[in-house]
């Protein structure tokens, strides 16, 4: 009996194979080699050179280093909370039993199929000062000033938060869309019954049982604003004067244009670090409320 | 059955994803067809637009002109094109010619990527002398010439001749009407601001990025500013002058913000100058072709305002270099020669694009001079202030740019953004 459960498991591997000789090739072998990398002066060509740990030691006295790490922790706490408010309250207009609930999801969702270029392109185009989209409304009612939206460094922020959220926020409402139509009506019937007016149901209904889909999307948010990087490389490149480097593009310059690949290999393991940490936190409470 | 089917379908999957990544060609050319008996040069380029065009015409005249050697031409993408050079020629696998920017050569000369090629251009009857001294002189290294440059692409300006002749700016023989001193040039752009109509403006220009990182290093190298660094491939020196520094930094400033005669943020400012709106703008020379192949703008482009004493503007030149390997065969490499040669002797095809042709006896020909707009601008070559040859040359110019930029958006004082480029390129040097 054991035995044939084994060959029954074996036929599996064929299938398993493909996948995980990909993933060790350009995934888990990469992520070994970069810890290797972090130990040497190491250029573009493999000039090296061990050093141990000092590009350790000079990540922690690197103020740029700490800098692009504040603008990429900006962004995430600029850009978790909003985003979760913000795909509920889409999810529950969609979920709204309406003849447009159709337009809604689909409207809410189709910037997330479009590709960063795309959107960042849509953006610059629509916040050009003088003649651009946003500006010429604002100016048509009567609000005088030209705002830069790209080149201010505090404008610059909400753009870069504004225009992220209207892209992503599509495949997180779907995610609340889901657990919503999950929840079983009789809740609601039963609550009716009882007298409860919809703010209590949404309360002390809808918003408990969303919980562990939240916990679920704050997970996957906080992970992917952490590696912010391409909406801003393309919107702001990092400017004006770099108040919105995040982490991974001072990481990318730091190893294809100045070369220095074993330092960036260093900071992209203090970014991991960072994450594997914040995952752990969040993961830890839901393990022992399922248990 | 099913099942084994099933098992068969797995393996046939595993074998194709393995195949996919094993294959794959490692030789550095396409596939094209090489004419019997010539011998192939396989060359990567890094142009695009206009640039490759020509490039891609004095190939084919090439390779037609004769029957012996066979020009490869293959388009790279610019944005890899230098991670790609670089780690295919260490790994000897890079073509036997390429296109490099001259402020890269110290980086590839450093490594031992190019050749030098004074001994086979001996050989093949390159004529240095043929050459600007001045463009030849950043494809130099320690007195031996490591690549062949093919133009300089300096920083020019360009005038609607509409809007400088509406705002009596220009004089009866079509030249434009400017003193080439600091004020007179702020006095020039303040006419303009008065005398066009409201929605023109006198001059397009963008307030972060590249193109005023351009301008400010014409002034400061007009101002006697040499280098940022001195010239040494490893371990070279911070010197820039930080006086001459933050005098063409203030003076730029001002343009935008005490003069209001470049308006801030432009999200296109080639645009601007494109569709009519601008009365000037500043780019490179490449700017040239563009401009020409826009209906209806009349346009005079002339050298960057020399209004500081000192004659020099930024610039930088493509080059032909050859990389290097171990395996490299000479009859290759002569060819490849033979075709730089070929190639910059057709300068005028070159010049097209609106770059300055780095032959002397090409920018005197008769041919040239035909050619409209080129001359006005030609004489920049002789007075372009190269980037200093060290292989930190494009992380400093990263560290200026997102400094200056500081400036120019006002969140800084020029004084405070050289203090923190000099911290910044001293570590970068340093380390």
């Amino acid at each position: 009996m054991k035995n044939k459960s084994w060959l029954q498991d074996m036929k599996a591997v064929p299938f398993l194979i493909p996948f995980f000789i990909v993933y060790m090739i350009f995934t888990i072998f990469p992520v070994i080699k970069g810890l290797e990398m972090s130990f040497y002066d190491w250029s573009l060509i493999g000039k090296l050179d061990f050093i141990g740990l000092e590009n350790f030691k000079v990540m922690f006295s690197d103020s740029y280093f700490w800098r692009s790490l504040g603008n990429t922790t900006l962004f995430v706490i600029l850009t978790t909370p909003t985003m979760m408010v913000l795909a509920l309250g889409l999810a529950l207009l969609a979920n709204l039993n309406t003849k447009i609930q159709t337009f809604f999801r689909g409207a809410y969702f189709i910037p997330s199929i479009l590709s960063v270029a795309v959107i960042s392109f849509l953006a610059i185009f629509m916040l050009q000062p003088y003649n651009g989209f946003v500006n010429t409304i604002l100016h048509s009612i009567g609000i005088e000033g030209e705002p830069f939206w790209l080149a201010d460094k505090y404008l610059a922020w909400i753009t870069i938060v504004v225009v992220t959220l209207w892209w992503t926020v599509g495949t997180n409402m779907i995610l609340f869309l889901v657990a919503l139509q999950d929840i079983p009506e009789s809740l609601y019937e039963a609550s009716e019954i009882d007298g409860a007016t919809r703010w209590q149901q949404f309360w002390y209904i809808t918003l408990p049982q969303l919980k562990p889909i939240s916990k679920v999307i704050l997970l996957l948010q906080v992970l992917a604003s952490f590696k912010v990087f391409a909406q801003i490389m393309l919107i702001t490149g990092g400017g004006p004067g770099g108040a919105t480097r995040p982490l991974i593009q001072y990481i990318y310059e730091t190893g294809f244009t100045q070369n220095n690949l074993g330092y960036a290999a260093t900071m992209s393991f203090a970014l991991f670090f960072i994450l594997l940490i914040l995952s752990i936190i969040q993961l830890r409470p839901q393990r022992t409320g399922e248990s | 059955m099913k099942k084994k089917l099933m098992l068969l379908i797995g393996i046939i999957i595993t074998a194709i994803t393995l195949a996919a990544c094993s294959g794959g060609s490692d030789d550095a050319g396409g596939k094209v067809k090489v004419p019997e008996g010539a011998t192939e040069v396989v060359m990567w380029n890094l142009f695009g637009g206009g640039d490759a065009a020509f490039m891609k015409e004095i190939v084919d005249e090439f390779n037609a002109s004769q029957d012996e050697i066979f020009i490869n031409n293959i388009q790279q993408e610019f944005e890899e094109y230098y991670t790609k050079l670089i780690t295919s020629v260490s790994a000897g696998k890079g073509p036997d010619l390429a296109i490099s920017h001259s402020n890269v050569l110290p980086e590839l000369v450093n490594q031992g990527l190019v050749q030098e090629l004074d001994t086979y251009g001996e050989e093949v009857g390159v004529n240095w002398d043929e050459f600007n001294p001045n463009v030849l002189d950043s494809t130099v290294f320690d007195g031996q010439h490591f690549a062949i440059p093919i133009d300089t692409h300096p920083h020019i300006f360009f005038v609607n001749n509409q809007l400088a002749g509406d705002a009596g700016l220009l004089n009866e023989d079509g030249s434009v009407k400017m003193e080439q001193t600091p004020e007179g040039f702020v006095e020039f752009l303040t006419t303009l601001k008065e005398e066009l109509p409201k929605d023109k403006f006198p001059m397009a220009f963008s307030t972060a990025g590249v193109d005023s990182y351009r301008l400010w290093f014409s002034f400061y190298s007009q101002l006697g500013g040499e280098n940022i660094v001195t010239d040494d491939l490893e371990n070279p020196e911070y010197v820039l002058d930080v006086d001459k520094a933050i005098e063409a930094a203030n003076y730029m400033h001002d343009l935008w913000y005490e003069h209001e005669v470049i308006p801030l943020n432009l999200a296109d400012f080639y645009a601007d100058f494109q569709s009519g709106n601008a009365a000037t703008m500043s780019t490179g020379v490449w700017a040239t072709g563009t401009w020409e192949a826009t209906e209806g703008l009349e346009f005079t482009a002339i050298p960057a305002p020399n209004i500081f004493g000192k004659e020099a503007a930024f610039g930088n030149s493509h080059t032909f270099v050859i990389p290097a390997s171990q395996d490299a065969e000479p009859e290759v490499q002569k060819a490849a020669i033979e075709f730089m040669n070929y190639a910059t002797d057709k300068g005028v095809v070159w010049a097209e694009a609106g770059h300055i042709p780095a032959k002397t006896t090409v920018v005197e020909s008769e041919e040239y001079a035909e050619l409209p707009y080129r001359s006005d601008y030609a004489e920049v070559a002789n007075y372009v202030n190269f980037p200093d040859q060290t292989v930190h040359a494009r992380g400093i110019q990263d560290i200026l740019i997102r400094n200056l930029d500081l400036i120019w958006t006002d969140e800084e004082s020029p004084e405070k953004a050289f203090e923190l480029i000099e911290q910044e390129v001293k570590a970068l040097i340093g380390g």
